[in-house]
C-alpha cells in the first residue's frame, strides 16, 4: 500500500504568496476532502500532487521517494487522476477510453490482453456504463463522460486516488455511486484525495479535511474537527446554517446578508490541528 | 534523397539501357560513326543522330516556328499546345503543353529527337526523357545568331540543310538590312510593354530589345537586372519614354495602349507615339521577328518625324 | 452487483468493436491488397493505351518494347513516388491530428507543406546540393510546425478556431515567400518551379526516398501507437497515464515534419491528402492509432496513386497537377468537418 506525502509543499500559483506550507501525510484507508472557495488553488493543489506540476517549494513523496525522481510509468502504477476538465474531442469508443487506463501496465508493441478488456467491461459496468461500450465518447452527456472518468482511473488499479470534484455533473444516484466507490477503494487500501465544492459530500464521506484559502493559508484535520461553521464562513465567505441529518452535518447557505459573514464573531482561523 | 541522387536511384526501377538498345534498332544498324549527324545545342551540348530525324516531337510554340523555317516541319510527330505558325502547325497532334508535357504520348511517338525549351519545359521531364534513351536537344534562343545558328542545327539534324541554309541566310540579311537602315538614326527612347496587369517589360538581355535596338531605339528599362520585371505605371511615368510599343491579347487588340492616353504631359503620349505591334511577331525567337521588326522599325521612324 | 450481468454484458459486448486486437491484422491486409490493385490500376492506364494482353506480356520474351517502357520507365515509378507522397501525408496529419487533438490538422492547411517548399525553394536557388535541399525542406516544415503549435497554443488550449487561423496565416506567408521566390529566382527555371506551389508528380524524380521514408515511420511509429492514443485524451491525461508527453511530442513535431519535407521534396505541395485520409478511416476502423497509423500509409498511398491517373489521362493529352484533384476532394471533407465541429 502506498502513502503519498507532501513535505513543506508550498503550490505554485503566480502573484500568491507563500501561505501555508503543506506537510499532508495521504495514507491507505483515507479519505482526504479539500474545500475550498474559487480560486483557492484546489486543482492546483491536485495537480502538484500528481506531480503535473513543480510545486513552488517543499517536494511530494510517493513511498518516501520524491515523486520529482520517478517516471510518469511508475507513478502512473500507482496513482490514478480523475480531471474535472477533459478534453474529449478526438473521436473514441467508451471501451477504448476505458481500456487507457491499462496504459501503464503494457509494453510498447504489446496488445491488450482479454483480461485488459475484461477489467475495463467490468470498471464500466461499476459505474453503470455497460453497453455503452461502443458509443463514441462525443455523444455522451456530461455526467457519462465523468462516470467514464472515474471507470478509466479504476480500470487502471491506483493505489492512490486524485479526483477533482468527482461528482460534478453527476445526479444524485450517481453522485452517491462514485463517492460510494471512492470509500470502498479507501476501505481495500487505497489513499483517495478530493478536491470538492460540496461541504456535505465531504461532510458525509471523507476522513480528512483540507482547508484551502484563497491567500494560500490553510488547516487541515479529522473531518469532525474541521468541519464546524465559523471556519467554513470564514473559507466562503458565506454564512451558513448547520444541522444534523442522519448522523451527518449538513450546512447550508443562509440567506440573510451575505456581508454580515465577514463580521462574524469568532471566524478567524481555527488553531490548526495537526495531522499524524 | 536529395534531387542529384534521384537520377541514379530511377535507374533500378527499370532497364533504360534495354531501350536504349531498342531505339539504336530502329534502322540505325549499320551506319558509320562518321556519318553521324552533329550539332552543338544551346546548352553546349553535342547532339548526334545516326541518321536524320524523321519523328522530332518539338516542346514550344518557337520551336515548332524554326523546325518549320528550317524545312523540317513535315518531320515533326508533336508539338505542344499554342503551336499555331505556321498554319500547319495548327494540325499537328498535341502532347500538352509546355510546363507539364504528357510523357506516355512523347514515348509512344517513338521520336528520333525531342528539341526542348530550357527556360519553359520542366528540367525534370526532360532529364527522364533522356534516362529513357531519347535524344534531346536543348534549346534557348536569345539573339538574332541564335535564330540563324538554329536554323541551320536543326536543318543538319533533319537533313534539310539546304533549305536551312536559305532560311537562316535569308534571316541575316534581312536583319542586316533592318540594322543598316535604321541602327544608326537618332536614337528613340522606348518603352516596351510586354504583358499589362501586371505592367512588365524585358530588358536589354531579351530579344525584343535587341530588335528595338537594330531599329535605332533605346530601351527605357534596358539596365534593370530581371530579364522580365514587373513595373507599376509611375515608373514609366518617371521615365518618360518619347515612344511606347505593346502586344496585346490577340493579334488585332490595342486596348493595353489606352491606359496611357490619359497622360498628356508624358512625351510618348502628347506626340501620339503609342504603338501596337502584333505579339505573335516579335515575342516568339524566330524568324517572324522580321515582321516585327519591320513594324516596329517603322512606328519609331515615324516618332522621329514627329519630333 | 457487477456480477449477475456480467455473462449479459460479456455477449452483446462481444459484437462491439474491440479496439486494436484481432481487427489489425485483417484490416492492413484489406488495404494492402486495396493498395496493390490501384498500383496495378496505374499501371494499366495512361494517355496510351496498353492492353490487358500487352501487360500480361510485359514479362514474356515478346514484350513490345514500347509497353515495357510505358509500363515500367514512367507508370511504374511515378505511381510507387505517388504512394510514397500520399503515405507520407496522410500519416503526418494524422499524427498532428493526435496532437492537436483536432480532426482538421493537415500538414498543407496548416502550413507545413509550405514551410518545406521554401526551405527547399531557398536551397535550390541558393544553388545548394541536393542533402542542403532536404535539409532545407525538413527545416522549414519544422519551423512552419513550431510556429503554429506554438502560436496556436498560447496560454490557453488548442481550440480549432485559434488553430485553423494560425495555420492559415502561417501558410499563406509561406505562399507569399514562395511567390516572392519565383519572382527573384531566375526567369528559365520559372516553370519548373511552380510546382511548389501546386503539387504535380509529373515532377517526380524518383520513388525511393519517398517509399524508404514511409517504411521507416511505420516501424518507428509501430511501438508509439498505445502512447498516442493515450496522448489524444490531452497531454495531462496521457502524463498520468505514465505518457512521457513532452519527448512523444517532440517525436511528433519531428516525426510530421520530416515525413512533410520528404513529401514536398517528392512532389511539391500536395494538399489535403493528411485531412481526408485518416478522417475516412477513422469512419470506418475507429480511432486507435496502432491500426490508423499504417492504413493511413497504404490508404494515403492508394488514395493518391488513384489522384494522379485522374491528373494524367482525365483531359489528355493535357497533364493537371495532382494537387488540382486532391484539392477538389479535400475542400468539400474539410468544410464538413469544420461544420461539423461547431
Amino acid at each position: 500500500m502506498s502513502t503519498l506525502r507532501a513535505r513543506h509543499l508550498v503550490i505554485d500559483i503566480p502573484d500568491r504568496g507563500d501561505g501555508t506550507p503543506l506537510d499532508l501525510d495521504i495514507a491507505p484507508g483515507e479519505v482526504w476532502g479539500v474545500l475550498g472557495p474559487n480560486g483557492a488553488g484546489k486543482t492546483t493543489l491536485l495537480h502538484t500532487l500528481a506531480g503535473l506540476r513543480p510545486p513552488r517549494r517543499g517536494e511530494v513523496l510517493l513511498d518516501d521517494r520524491p515523486l520529482s525522481g520517478l517516471r510518469r510509468r511508475t507513478i502512473a502504477r500507482q496513482i490514478a487522476v480523475v480531471f474535472q476538465e477533459r478534453q474529449d474531442g478526438f473521436p473514441a469508443t467508451v471501451l477504448e477510453t476505458a481500456l487507457i487506463g491499462r496504459h501503464p501496465f503494457l509494453s510498447a508493441l504489446q496488445m491488450e490482453t482479454a483480461e485488459d478488456v475484461d477489467l475495463a467491461r467490468r470498471s464500466l459496468a461499476e459505474m453503470e456504463l455497460e453497453g455503452y461500450e461502443a458509443r463514441a465518447v462525443s455523444t455522451l452527456s456530461g455526467g457519462e463522460r465523468q462516470r467514464l472518468a472515474v471507470a478509466t482511473a479504476l480500470a487502471q488499479q491506483p493505489r492512490i486516488w486524485l479526483a477533482d470534484e468527482p461528482s460534478n455533473h453527476l445526479d444524485l444516484r450517481h453522485q452517491v455511486a462514485v463517492m460510494r466507490l471512492l470509500r470502498d477503494q479507501a476501505v481495500r487500501g487505497c489513499s483517495v484525495f478530493l478536491c470538492l465544492h460540496d461541504i456535505n459530500l465531504a461532510a458525509r464521506w471523507c476522513d480528512r479535511i483540507l482547508l484551502l484559502y484563497p491567500d494560500g493559508a490553510a488547516c487541515w484535520g479529522d473531518t469532525g474537527r474541521m468541519l464546524v461553521p465559523s471556519a467554513l464562513e470564514q473559507l466562503y465567505g458565506q454564512k451558513l446554517i448547520a444541522t444534523q441529518l442522519d448522523g451527518a452535518p449538513v450546512f447550508v447557505p443562509s440567506v440573510a446578508d451575505t456581508r454580515a459573514a465577514a463580521a462574524v464573531p469568532g471566524a478567524g482561523n481555527p488553531s490548526q490541528p495537526h495531522d499524524g | 534523397m536529395g534531387i542529384a541522387d534521384r537520377r541514379n536511384a530511377v535507374r533500378v526501377a527499370g532497364t533504360p539501357t534495354l531501350l536504349v538498345g531498342v531505339l539504336l534498332l530502329l534502322g540505325v544498324v549499320g551506319v558509320q560513326a562518321e556519318d553521324r549527324f552533329c550539332v552543338t545545342d544551346d546548352r553546349q551540348r553535342e547532339v548526334c543522330l545516326s541518321q536524320p530525324a524523321e519523328r522530332i516531337i518539338a516542346l514550344s510554340p518557337g520551336v515548332t516556328e524554326l523546325l518549320f523555317a528550317a524545312g523540317a516541319g513535315d518531320r515533326i510527330s508533336g508539338a505542344v499546345r499554342y503551336s499555331d505558325y505556321p498554319e500547319a502547325a495548327n494540325d499537328l497532334p498535341r502532347v500538352g503543353n509546355h510546363t507539364r508535357v504528357d510523357m506516355e504520348t512523347v514515348l509512344a511517338m517513338e521520336p528520333d529527337l525531342i528539341v526542348a525549351w530550357v527556360s519553359g519545359n520542366p528540367a525534370e521531364q526532360l532529364e527522364r526523357l533522356e534516362q529513357l534513351g531519347l535524344t534531346v536537344y536543348y534549346s534557348e534562343v536569345r539573339d538574332f545568331e541564335d535564330v540563324a545558328a538554329s536554323i541551320r542545327r536543326f536543318g543538319r539534324l533533319a537533313g534539310t540543310s539546304a533549305e536551312a541554309e536559305q532560311a537562316a541566310a535569308g534571316f541575316t540579311a534581312d536583319i542586316s538590312r533592318l540594322e543598316q537602315t535604321y541602327g544608326d538614326r537618332d536614337p528613340v527612347r522606348l518603352f516596351y510593354q510586354i504583358w499589362d496587369d501586371p505592367l512588365m517589360t524585358i530588358n536589354d538581355t531579351h530579344l525584343i530589345s535587341q530588335i528595338i535596338g537594330l531599329c535605332g531605339g533605346e530601351n527605357v528599362f534596358g539596365d534593370l537586372d530581371r530579364m522580365v520585371p514587373r513595373l507599376d505605371r509611375e515608373s514609366v511615368l518617371a521615365a518618360r519614354p518619347e515612344a511606347i510599343a505593346a502586344g496585346g491579347m490577340g493579334e488585332g487588340n490595342e486596348s493595353w495602349l489606352e491606359p496611357w492616353k490619359q497622360f498628356d504631359q508624358l512625351p510618348a503620349t502628347g506626340r501620339g507615339n503609342l504603338f501596337f505591334v502584333p505579339p505573335s511577331t516579335i515575342q516568339r525567337p524566330t524568324p517572324r521577328v522580321i515582321e516585327g521588326a519591320e513594324i516596329l522599325c517603322e512606328h519609331l521612324e515615324a516618332a522621329r518625324g514627329r519630333r | 452487483m457487477a456480477g449477475a450481468e456480467q455473462p449479459l454484458s460479456a455477449g452483446a459486448a462481444a459484437q462491439v468493436a474491440v479496439p486494436g486486437l484481432a481487427r489489425v491484422w485483417p484490416s492492413l491486409l484489406v488495404l494492402s491488397v486495396l493498395s496493390v490493385l490501384t498500383l496495378l490500376l496505374a499501371l494499366s492506364i495512361g494517355s496510351v493505351h496498353v492492353p490487358l494482353s500487352g501487360l500480361l506480356a510485359l514479362f514474356g520474351s515478346n514484350a513490345d518494347p514500347l509497353h515495357q517502357t510505358l509500363v515500367i520507365e514512367l507508370r511504374l515509378p511515378r505511381a510507387l513516388a505517388a504512394f510514397g507522397t500520399g503515405g507520407l501525408l496522410a500519416v503526418a496529419g494524422a499524427l498532428m491530428q493526435v496532437l492537436l487533438r483536432n480532426p482538421l490538422a493537415d500538414p498543407y492547411v496548416l502550413g507545413l507543406s509550405g514551410g518545406a517548399a521554401v526551405g527547399a525553394l531557398g536551397a535550390m536557388l541558393l544553388g545548394l546540393g541536393a542533402l542542403a535541399v532536404s535539409g532545407s525542406a525538413f527545416v522549414g516544415a519544422l519551423v512552419s510546425t513550431v510556429l503554429v503549435f506554438g502560436l496556436a497554443h498560447g496560454t490557453g488550449s488548442w481550440t480549432p478556431t485559434r488553430l485553423l487561423l494560425t495555420g492559415v496565416v502561417v501558410a499563406a506567408g509561406w505562399g507569399a515567400v514562395i511567390t516572392f521566390m519565383l519572382v527573384i529566382g531566375p526567369t528559365e527555371r520559372l516553370p519548373g518551379m511552380l510546382y511548389w506551389l501546386m503539387g504535380d508528380l509529373a515532377y517526380a524524380r524518383s520513388p525511393w526516398p519517398a517509399l524508404s521514408m514511409l517504411a521507416l515511420a511505420c516501424l518507428v511509429l509501430a511501438p508509439l501507437g498505445r502512447s498516442l492514443n493515450v496522448l489524444a485524451r490531452g497531454p495531462l491525461q496521457a502524463a498520468t497515464l505514465g505518457v512521457a508527453v513532452r519527448p512523444l511530442e517532440w517525436t511528433v513535431f519531428l516525426a510530421a515534419s520530416l515525413l512533410t519535407s520528404v513529401a514536398v521534396i517528392t512532389a511539391g505541395t500536395i494538399g489535403f491528402v493528411g485531412l481526408v485520409v485518416p478522417h475516412m478511416l477513422r469512419l470506418v476502423f475507429g480511432a486507435d492509432q496502432r491500426l490508423i497509423l499504417p492504413a493511413s500509409a497504404l490508404a494515403g498511398g492508394s488514395l493518391l496513386v488513384l489522384a494522379d491517373i485522374g491528373a494524367r489521362t482525365l483531359m489528355a493529352p493535357e497533364q493537371l497537377p495532382v494537387g488540382v484533384i486532391t484539392a477538389l476532394l479535400g475542400v468539400p471533407t474539410f468544410l464538413y468537418l469544420l461544420y461539423r465541429s461547431r
